[in-house]
């Protein structure tokens, strides 16, 4: 659905992105992570046909977006990572207005507003002013302003940024109803364990170089040398360390707030092979489990390289 | 709609509608436009209008109406030379200020649209205000010496001007990224306009040929400015000693040294002193002419025509060089080949 072949943008001497590669297939949420100023908004704005690239080339939907930027915009809803709003009109108004710019028949931009203000949450604030809004409720707004044409991709620069907790889960279960409705959504953010939970795809660039990109877990994979597990036992910590320590799938053993923790080697059948052979050992395991936020440790050991 | 109707008619004619008839600012700037038309028209009414009775019989009740008239047109002008660079020059500008263009890039409006759509919002606030004075223009009509044509083609100057100075000024916000520069050099256009052609023909006037009886017309660039053909339609007689000059013969030239005085209906009487070469000596003035450009580029024009032609003709060039400088990424047909064939 979307192809990114060598994309370079330099700005006089400043290279801001260095020969960019990526593919997003049909219906997939890429995440695109990385330290700020590393040219996810570069990316996505060119991907948007907002900017145009020194050398390389970006496909939407087989639309590149030099030269066909009006079939790009066909296909894609864009939100930005700073925006603003027009004074002085409602919240359907504003939808109305954008719904007209994408030539929506007028018969039917008051369902599609009234949709979409119901898919964001918004419908008890129709005929409220857009700048009266909070944050949140402008983020979502101008979500469901990316909307309105229902195209089959979505560019989400940082939607997150600067919102409450709350609000956050909020955008986060707008985000998987939409991937159910199968919009193929690029999202750029630095709340890594959010894009765990979300994405499908992830790429992490740094300094205008994309460092890794593909399946999430493969990311991981590939970035990290092994899974986490954390043990509680009872008593016998000791016993319970060098059991582990004696097992070939077990790269390194860790006393954590009170758990062990232990690198391994291998799937799940290798976790499930350490914890019979604790059992077997006469070990009392009370809680074992795998370590999340093996996409925080990738992402940091990506962007470490060069610095 | 048809294709016209919908290329006419965009989505941000309604929305800037909406958003600037919703404030208070637009009736106070309609009332105050309104309070100092009809201040001028009241004042120089009430002062004329016992002059006028009191010599009616004269056929000075003429004059006034005329003078009226013209003060009026030339004071509209003024006005809407500070009101319309200021619909226009934060158009564009102030949306990118506010973050909302890109929105509007990644529409299928085409960037022309956005312009047309600009244009057209702000222009319909200068014909409504235009419209607006209709009311105090028609007291002009209790001295008379206006003719109906003189109002429409006084009107239709001040409209053109109005448009190409807004046009000039979404030029400004296009070209500048902040809305205080597209401000400020809007202004400088307008002035340069208005006021700055002017003063082309004072310092770069036409020399007028010793054997000529007729006085030649002042340099093109002064017909730039809508306020030589209002005041042509205002007194309804010609341009009288501006723009001209006589040649070296002559150590005192400028203006022609004429001294000329209008009389009523256009009539002129002009006498010159001047001091050719060593002596002095009396001289023979080159009379002007009528309502119509007697020399040079539009000979035979009307004053109006030769203005609105060429405003009309740099409203258009303002408005290419928009469309090409407005959208984010520029796609010149040469530079669109190049690309494909690499």
């Amino acid at each position: 659905m979307i192809t990114v072949d060598g994309l370079t943008k330099t700005y006089g001497n400043r290279t801001a992105l260095d020969h960019v590669s990526f593919e997003v297939p049909k219906g997939e949420i890429f995440g695109f992570v990385g330290p700020n100023g590393a040219g996810k908004t570069t990316t996505l704005r060119i991907l948007a046909a907002l900017l145009e690239p020194t050398s390389g080339r970006a496909l939407v939907d087989g639309a590149d977006v030099i030269e066909h930027p009006d079939k790009v915009h066909e296909r894609l809803g864009y939100m930005p990572d700073f925006f603003g709003v027009y004074d002085q009109l409602t919240a359907s108004e504003y939808l109305d207005f954008y719904a007209a710019c994408y030539r929506q028949p007028k018969a039917r931009r008051k369902k599609v507003a009234d949709d979409l203000l119901e898919l964001v949450g918004l419908s008890d604030r129709r005929d409220q002013a857009v700048d009266t809004l909070s944050r949140g409720l402008k983020q979502r707004l101008c979500l469901a302003r990316a909307l309105v044409h229902d195209p089959a991709v979505l560019l989400l620069d940082e939607p997150a940024s600067g919102l409450d907790p709350r609000a956050r889960v909020e955008m986060r279960e707008i985000l998987k109803e939409l991937q159910t409705m199968g919009k193929t959504i690029v999202i750029s953010s630095h709340i890594l364990p959010e894009l765990t939970e979300l994405c499908t795809m992830i790429g992490i660039i740094d300094q205008g170089r994309m460092r890794a990109t593909g399946p999430v877990q493969d990311v991981i994979r590939q970035l990290t040398s092994g899974r986490r597990l954390r043990i509680s036992v009872l008593g016998q910590k000791e016993e319970a360390a060098a059991v582990l320590k004696a097992l070939p799938t077990i790269q390194e053993v860790a006393m954590v707030n009170g758990a062990i923790e232990a690198q391994y080697d291998g799937d799940d059948a290798a976790a499930a092979g350490i914890l019979q052979a604790l059992t077997a050992a006469g070990i009392k395991v009370s809680a074992f489990s795998q370590l999340e936020g093996g996409l925080e440790d990738a992402f940091m050991k990506a962007t470490s390289e060069d610095v | 709609m048809n294709r016209i109707a919908v290329a006419l008619w965009n989505p941000i004619v309604a929305k800037e509608y909406r958003s600037r008839m919703r404030t208070w600012r637009s009736p106070l700037a309609m009332t105050i436009y309104i309070l100092l038309l009809g201040g001028l028209g009241w004042a120089i009414f009430s002062s004329t209008a016992s002059a006028a009775r009191n010599s009616f019989n004269g056929g000075l009740a003429a004059n006034y109406g005329q003078a009226l008239f013209l003060w009026l047109v030339l004071f509209q002008m003024v006005l809407l030379a500070f009101i319309t660079p200021a619909l226009t020059a934060g158009a564009v500008s102030s949306e990118r200020e506010r973050q909302t263009i890109d929105l509007l890039f990644v529409t299928k409006l085409p960037a022309f649209s956005i312009l047309w759509g600009k244009l057209l919002a702000s222009m319909s606030f200068v014909m409504l205000l235009l419209l607006l004075s209709v009311p105090i223009f028609s007291l002009v009509f209790l001295f008379g010496g206006i003719e109906l044509d003189q109002v429409l083609k006084a009107f239709l100057v001040t409209a053109v001007a109005a448009l190409t100075l807004g046009i000039i000024g979404l030029a400004c916000s296009t070209a500048f990224k902040r809305t205080l520069p597209a401000t400020v050099s809007a202004y400088g256009a307008a002035f340069v306009l208005l006021a700055g052609s002017l003063l082309f023909g004072l310092l770069f006037p036409t020399e007028i040929n010793p054997n000529a009886t007729k006085a030649p017309a002042p340099p093109a660039v002064t017909f730039l400015s809508p306020i030589l053909p209002l005041v042509v339609i205002g007194t309804n007689g010609p341009i009288n000693g501006y723009g001209i000059r006589y040649g070296n013969t002559f150590a005192i030239a400028q203006g022609g040294g004429m001294s000329c005085s209008s009389g009523p209906n256009g009539v002129q009487s002009c006498s010159g002193l001047v001091a050719p070469g060593k002596g002095i000596g009396f001289y023979n003035p080159v009379q002007p002419s009528g309502t119509t450009i007697p020399s040079g580029l539009f000979s035979g024009w009307q004053y109006w025509q030769a203005t609105i032609t060429m405003q009309l003709v740099i409203s258009l060039v303002a408005l290419i060089v928009s469309a090409v400088l407005l959208p984010p990424i520029r796609r010149l047909p040469w530079r669109r080949r190049a690309r494909v064939v690499a």
